[in-house]
């Protein structure tokens, strides 16, 4: 009986041990990612935080369901594989074009990536039968119209959705440009109004603009060169031919632009010298409207020193507006997608370049699909789809909550974060300016300080010491009265102890 | 350690404070100073000067608290203190100075008593200030410093007997000075280390042929 007992004691903690074993490697596999996510506190120190959206699925031209394409005799087209793929757009309907550049065409699939809708290889121009060469930008307009950057091509071509041609926009002239200048879009966006904004090969000046009638009209956001003192110094003392071998002050170029609702122009560029500004807001005059933030910095990565491949500043290659004011940035340079609030605070960091699933080799666009954020990789000739976790909705939702002017209903979502991520410094001070609004001042203290927010610490404090002195005010007075009475009657003892009292007075 | 406990000499510290022109000329002509008293001063300051970084409040300070570490502050504030003492004794003989060293390092450790005084409330008023009233913390340290730096100069002035031309011209060589001493402490500690290095490999090698 007793060794019995003992046996099945045995069994039991084998069992249990087994269960919690296996309980553990599910859990293992479940935070699983190829990537690290991250954030950087106040003290720009990296803190590792739970991530907010992990990989989905990769989508390669291939595997697309192509049932009901049929090309000009009739048969079933079969799909190659994307080659090069340099850009996507996703369109009011929801559904996803991809500029194929390496295969000439544009490749239409719907909203749930899994159907290709339609192939765009050519379109009837003025009777011929005219193609792409090389497309590397494509946007879909509010007004569902089709823009291309048609490179090779030297042109934009703007179609119906069904594939008509609706204009071309090709060999700009105006004064400011060059006798022979070669236009070659890259990358295009449409605002409201249908005028182009246009990222073109070899231009410096900023974004060209034209009209929707397809007029030249000028060059936008010109990125001003900085010279530093010595460079202008070194400049100055070095001899006509010296000076015509040196390097010249180029301003970067951008790499990609989006367009919000209200017709501001999101463009991201490579800033090389010291990663502080990746992307620039446009306002209809060209002027940068950008809020960085208390870091003075939308530049992505903050540890960027070192000498090595992997170290440098974030290159920026695309720029998504996303809903409320939020906005996520593509870097190339180590794979990783930033995503800004419309104050310039980082909210969360995610991705990163390898060859598990998840990761990128050559990531080239990005986009937002419904809740999903979804990237274009030229190289593993995919488009990766990223679905949000809790914790990135959390965020997402807290955010907008804050840019619609309702922070004090975020305070939910504020605290659901923390518990997911305890030292986040954005939901502390938004619990903290929940607080101040309701009017409890210590706590708001206590998360405005974990939030690292001074400005509104200082309120809360404010706030809190005069309710503290209204409050104690019988208090403290009563107390310097004593205090008082009681000195000036020590003072008098002693006073009289020397033999110096004067006779008469208490003081 | 005598005069470390003397009420007198005490006293006499706070009055430097008051009239620093007298009591510096006293502390050179008549002994009134102590040494021991001055370096617990500057050690008094080390530790008032810490406990603002990690004390302030969070709506002056910006100090991350984790990198305040008030023993290498210490260790760091003494070792200015010395090289500050030895650089200006090591000028001011040669420039005709009279203060003994025991003068320079009474009258710059007595100079740590407005710091002293000022770093303390600051450290506290701090506590009970939002951010629009900063500069009230602002000017409680700015008064101490100044009057820190003043109280050095006057301090040097008397000690050596310099008008104040010469005792800007002192400090000057002084901060020469040194930089000179820690370079020739540097070379000094990487000559020991190369010797130190060059018996450790003799024996070494004398362990491994028996």
């Amino acid at each position: 009986m007793r060794i019995n007992r003992t046996k099945s004691k045995h069994l039991f903690a084998l069992l249990i041990t087994i269960a919690m074993m296996g309980s553990l490697s599910l859990e293992a596999k479940a935070y699983t990612l190829p990537y690290d996510t991250y954030n950087y506190d106040y003290r720009n120190d990296i803190v590792f935080t739970p991530a907010a959206y992990i990989p989905e699925k990769s989508i390669t031209a291939t595997g697309l369901n192509t049932s009901g394409l049929v090309d000009e005799n009739g048969e079933e087209i079969q799909l190659n594989a994307f080659s090069n793929p340099q850009d996507l757009c996703v369109a009011p309907d929801g559904s996803v074009y991809v500029a194929d550049t390496g295969n000439n065409r544009i490749v239409v699939l719907d909203h749930t990536l899994k159907k290709c809708l339609n192939i765009i290889t050519s379109f009837d121009h003025e009777g011929t039968v005219d193609t792409f060469n090389a497309p590397n930008g494509v946007c879909v307009s509010e007004n569902n119209q089709l823009y291309i950057a048609d490179t090779m091509n030297k042109r934009v071509v703007v179609l119906e959705l069904t594939g008509d041609l609706i204009k071309i926009v090709e060999n700009p002239q105006s004064e400011i440009l060059e006798d022979n200048f070669s236009f070659a879009p890259l990358k295009v966006t449409v605002d409201y109004a249908d005028r182009i904004y246009c990222i073109a090969q070899n231009v410096f000046e900023g974004l060209m603009v034209f009209e929707n009638t397809g007029e030249f009209t000028g060059y936008f956001g010109t990125i001003k060169v900085d010279i530093s003192l010595f460079e202008k110094f070194w400049r100055k003392i070095s001899t006509k031919e010296q000076r015509s071998r040196q390097a010249l002050f180029i301003p970067t170029t951008f790499t990609g632009i989006d367009v919000d609702s209200d017709g501001f122009i999101y463009a991201s560029n490579l800033d090389s010298l010291n990663g502080v500004q990746a992307v620039r807001r446009l306002n209809p005059k060209g002027e940068d409207v950008i809020k960085k933030g208390i870091k003075k910095n939308v530049g992505g990565d903050l540890w960027i020193i070192g000498n090595s491949k992997y170290s440098g500043p974030s290159e920026m290659t695309d720029v998504v507006y996303r809903d409320k004011g939020m906005y996520s940035l593509l870097d190339r340079k180590r794979g990783r997608v930033f995503t800004y609030d419309h104050e310039g605070n980082l909210l969360y960091i995610f991705g990163g370049l390898g060859t598990q699933a998840g990761t990128f080799k050559a990531p080239v666009a990005i986009e937002i699909l419904e809740d999903k954020i979804i990237v274009l990789d030229s190289l593993r000739a995919e488009i990766l789809t990223f679905s949000p976790t809790e914790y990135g909705n959390l965020i997402n939702d807290a955010v907008a909550l804050r840019f619609d002017g309702d922070e004090t209903l975020a305070e939910e979502k504020w605290l659901r974060v923390l518990e997911l991520d305890e030292n986040n410094e954005l939901a502390n001070s938004g619990i903290g300016k929940a607080l101040l609004t309701k009017g409890d001042y210590k706590n708001a203290m206590k998360y405005l300080k974990l939030g690292m927010n001074r400005e509104y610490y200082s309120i809360a404090f404010k706030r809190y010491r005069n309710e503290m002195l209204e409050g104690n005010m019988n208090l403290i007075l009563s107390v310097l009265l004593v205090l008082i009475v009681v000195y000036a009657v020590v003072k008098r003892r002693r006073d009289k102890k020397r033999g110096k009292v004067k006779e008469g007075g208490l003081l | 350690m005598g005069n470390f406990f003397s009420k007198d000499k005490w006293k006499y510290a706070f009055y430097t404070v008051s009239h620093p022109v007298d009591a510096y000329y006293e502390i050179r002509h008549r002994n009134r100073g102590s040494v021991p008293i001055a370096v617990f001063l500057v050690m008094l300051f080390s530790f008032c000067f810490s406990m603002n970084r990690m004390m302030a409040s969070f709506v002056v300070n910006d100090i991350d608290p984790r990198s305040v570490d008030s023993f290498t502050e210490l260790g760091g504030v003494l070792l200015l203190y010395f090289l500050f003492c030895v650089g200006n004794w090591s000028i001011t003989c040669l420039m005709g100075g009279e203060g003994r060293l025991k003068d320079i390092a009474i009258a710059i450790g007595y100079a740590a008593i407005p710091l002293i005084l000022s770093f303390v409330p600051a450290t506290l008023i701090s506590q009970v200030i939002a951010a629009d009233e900063e500069t009230f913390y602002g000017l409680i340290l700015f008064i101490g410093i100044t009057w820190a730096v003043i109280m050095a100069l006057i301090g040097i002035m008397q000690v050596h007997n310099y008008t104040l031309g010469k005792t800007l011209l002192t400090l000057v060589l002084t901060f020469v000075a040194v930089l000179i001493i820690i370079f020739i402490g540097l070379l000094i500690a990487d000559l020991i280390n190369q010797v130190y290095g060059f018996f450790y490999s003799i024996y070494t090698e004398l362990i491994f042929r028996t």
